[in-house]
């Protein structure tokens, strides 16, 4: 199994290392750290022409990668290299569906003025092209250590059996507990006046119930807790949970795709800010199956359907 | 710890850049480089001024040189492909020394053209406001000095930050750019034209063939300072040359596209001079192209004239395509900077490369910085900012262009008799052409110290355009002593040696 490292020489490049590290261990998962090359474009029309300036970058992208291996731990195998592509986040891209990855990890926080632009780019375009999971790392994760629990938020609309599906097969993988978590604040329906009341029960008493099932059906000898939280703010329902250190969140990219594009990354941005645990996002039609036996040219097949299924987002909110 | 690198070679290569320009392309990316809507309302009034009604004539002379040096720019930059250019190269032929200011003297021209860019993007901003809102007195926020500069290093600032992060100009804005270019030149001429038959034209001129007489020129001063001019008209026409594997048949669209762009630029430059010359005439009243005023920007003050109310055309297409140029251009001078900084010629803070972005971090900022500080200055001293400033980058353009071809002369030196081709390419166009323009670079440094010089600006009875010119050399001498103290391995030949062809290599 691989995953695809996502790394950049600053504070978020390292956030992403350890993070990817921390989900390595235990799954004998292989890294593969890698940077992209920007790809020129002859129509920018820079003038005067000259032809040295990829050397030097290239030189400068392997002198990096080689400090991104060098922070990594003997135990884990990686491997690193460079990768051209027009964006960062369409490099990722190619590079998990060329290697058949299971998985990117990127730093999702930056610092100083652009902290928010940046989740908000790669981050937010990696969200809703990537065929596979996107693990964000939060700022300044330096744990090196084994993830300890899974978390997975989930919903009662459609989208939410493919996250209950990859967080219970990931938690029987790792042999790790495993925790279902109903957060109603992110329901539309949940900010509606008191004549929506009863709906907002019926949500509730349904989540649990899809909860229970999915409990259920997790392999025998794994651990598995239910909660359910209320909020009016994702902040809030977030900050009523109690977290783990070495624990991660698993989410639907549905459940946060609901919202406009460039709102996914603030959502994703407050979640993180949130939460100083990283999260999962798993694509809409996401099968866990996947995970353990993708075949090349099925890889292909299914990102073209994750596409579709993100972008009939809106028909889903009116269900 | 079982970890791999690939090598360095192992970086995958795909996508856009490799065969992906056709000839139309190539014309495009050629028409693109050369801004023909920046480069005629810049450097139009300034030739007027110095030739006069033979604006076409060295228009056409002009191209020679440019084509000359072009053709060693091309065989230096296919031996030592390197993003130092005419730096590495005159590094790698004539030493540290010489190397080290022809560097500075590619940079300078770029950071100079970098400012008259933002300038004219400038202009047009406030007068295409003006046109928008049919206020007239809004074009002229131009003139409040404290204004225009702050409005022009907003632009550069942007420029830069653009540049900074890697944005870039797709192929389908860059068509559009380059079509509405053509098509509100041809707009302009044409109205211009029917003007002067429809006699309401300001000053109608006879066009008469001596126009395109060369030796019509009064004097050889005139003459040499219309050719550094006009290198800077064609300067990004030799693009389309040095393109290679990212053509879609490298064998031969790079030659072809060479020769249409230059067609169709000759056309449309020898047609709107044409028409300004037909429609205003060269004399100094409130329109002529002889107005001192006037020269500065011409379609600034001929638009409304000539197009009516289509003049916001003019207005679009001269702001669009010069943002289009500022961002791109600012990859060079940072590129250049990042070279110098790579081989220790500069401090090695110039070398770095954003984590994020992976573009020049440090020399983007230092060319942003460089060319807001080259416009504070200029516009404080001088009563005609645009016109000295072209006049200055035309000279500069010349020193650095001159230097690059001696290079190609002197590396290639060992096999430049070895067949027929080498001796054209590798040893008569760029020995001629440098020839030629170092000659008009020392005749036009020579010329500018006279006070009445350019715009007639002049500091201590020295014209401003010799302080400019001759300023930023010395300031690039005084830099390069500076940097041989700090850090002397540049200089001794540690990074970069200085070499020749191998006379046993045949190309």
């Amino acid at each position: 199994m691989d995953y695809i490292v996502g790394y950049t020489a600053d504070e978020r490049g390292r956030d992403a290392v350890s993070l990817a590290v921390a989900l390595a261990r235990r799954q004998d998962a292989k890294l593969q750290l890698v940077m992209v090359m920007p790809e020129h474009s002859p129509f920018n029309a820079v003038y005067p022409p000259e032809r040295g300036f990829e050397s030097i970058l290239s030189a400068q992208l392997q002198e990096w990668l080689a400090e991104g291996l060098a922070m990594i731990p003997d135990d884990v195998t990686a491997r690193a290299h460079v990768i051209s592509a027009d964006s960062q986040a369409g490099g990722l891209i190619d590079a998990a569906v060329d290697s058949g990855a299971s998985l990117i990890i990127i730093g999702a926080s930056s610092r100083g003025l652009r902290k928010r632009f940046n989740v908000g780019s790669v981050a937010g375009t990696l969200l809703h092209a990537s065929p596979v999971p996107v693990a964000l790392a939060p700022q300044g994760y330096r744990r090196l250590d084994p993830i300890t629990r899974l978390t997975c938020a989930v919903g009662t609309r459609a989208g939410a059996d493919e996250v209950i599906a990859v967080a219970v097969d990931s938690a029987a993988r790792r042999k790790l507990p495993l925790r279902l978590v109903s957060l109603v604040a992110l329901d539309p329906s949940s900010g509606a006046d008191g004549a929506d009341a009863a709906a907002v029960e019926a949500a509730h008493d349904h989540a649990n119930t899809r909860l229970a099932e999915a409990a259920a059906s997790l392999a025998a000898g794994g651990q598995v807790s239910v909660e359910v939280v209320r909020g009016s703010t994702v902040e809030e329902a977030i900050g009523a949970l109690a977290w783990d250190e070495g624990e991660i969140l698993l989410v639907g990219s549905s459940r946060l795709a609901q919202h406009s594009r460039l709102f996914l990354g603030v959502t994703a941005n407050k979640i993180l800010r949130a939460l100083t645990v990283p999260m999962v996002v798993v694509p809409r039609s996401y099968r866990s199956d996947d995970i353990q036996s993708r075949q090349p040219e099925r890889s292909v097949t299914k990102r073209s359907d994750a596409g579709e299924g993100r972008d009939v987002q809106p028909t889903e909110v009116s269900q | 710890m079982s970890t791999t690198q690939d090598s360095p070679t192992g970086l995958s290569k795909k996508g856009l850049s490799s065969g992906s320009v056709g000839l139309l392309g190539a014309v495009v990316i050629g028409v693109s480089c050369i801004a023909p809507a920046y480069t005629l309302t810049a450097a139009l009034g300034p030739t007027v001024a110095e030739v006069g009604v033979q604006l076409p004539a060295i228009f056409l002379v002009g191209f020679i040189p440019m084509l000359l040096v072009a053709l060693g720019y091309r065989e230096l930059n296919n031996a030592m492909p390197d993003a130092g250019t005419s730096f590495t190269w005159a590094t790698r032929a004539f030493g540290p020394w010489v190397g080290w200011m022809g560097g500075w003297g590619l940079i300078a021209a770029t950071v100079i053209v970098l400012s008259n860019l933002a300038a004219v993007a400038v202009d047009f901003f406030y007068l295409m406001l003006a046109q928008l809102t049919g206020n007239e007195s809004l074009a002229d926020l131009t003139l409040n000095l404290p204004l225009n500069i702050a409005t022009t290093l907003v632009f550069v600032a942007l420029a830069c930050w653009v540049s900074y992060r890697g944005m870039e100009t797709t192929k389908a804005v860059q068509y559009v750019l380059v079509g509405f270019q053509l098509l509100v030149l041809g707009w302009f001429a044409i109205a211009a034209f029917a003007h002067v038959a429809n006699g309401t034209a300001f000053d109608a001129t006879a066009i008469s063939p001596d126009w395109f007489n060369p030796f019509a020129v009064e004097s050889f001063s005139a003459f040499a300072a219309g050719v550094s001019l006009s290198i800077f008209v064609y300067w990004g026409w030799d693009v389309t040359l040095t393109m290679n594997e990212e053509t879609k048949d490298p064998e031969r669209t790079p030659g072809r596209a060479a020769t249409l762009t230059v067609l169709v630029i000759v056309v449309i430059y020898l047609t709107v001079a044409l028409a300004t010359l037909s429609y205003a005439g060269v004399g100094d009243g409130e329109f002529g192209a002889g107005n001192v005023d006037n020269q500065g920007s011409i379609f600034a003050v001929l638009a409304g004239p000539v197009m009516g109310p289509f003049a916001i055309l003019m207005s679009l297409t001269v702001l669009s395509s010069s943002a289009a140029s500022l961002q791109s251009t600012f990859v060079s001078p940072a590129r250049t900077l990042l070279a110098m900084g790579h081989y220790r010629a500069l401090p090695a803070s110039y070398g770095k490369i954003s984590p994020t972005y992976k573009s020049p971090s440090y020399a983007t900022v230092a060319a942003a910085v460089a060319a807001s500080g080259f416009y504070v200055v200029t516009r404080i001293v001088s009563e005609n900012a645009l016109y000295d400033t072209i006049t200055a980058l035309g000279m500069m353009i010349c020193f650095y262009y001159g230097i690059t071809a001696m290079a190609c002369v002197w590396y290639f030196r060992a096999v430049a008799f070895s067949n027929a081709r080498n001796i054209l390419l590798k040893f008569l166009a760029p020995l001629l052409g440098g020839v030629i323009l170092l000659v008009m670079f020392v005749k036009t440094a020579t010329d500018s110290m006279d006070p009445d010089y350019g715009s007639g600006s002049s500091i201590a009875g020295v014209g401003l355009v010799f302080i400019l010119g001759t300023g930023v050399i010395l300031l690039g001498a005084v830099l390069m002593v500076v940097m041989y103290r700090v850090n002397p391995a540049f200089f001794k030949g540690d990074t970069l040696r200085k070499g020749s062809a191998p006379a046993h290599v045949e190309r």
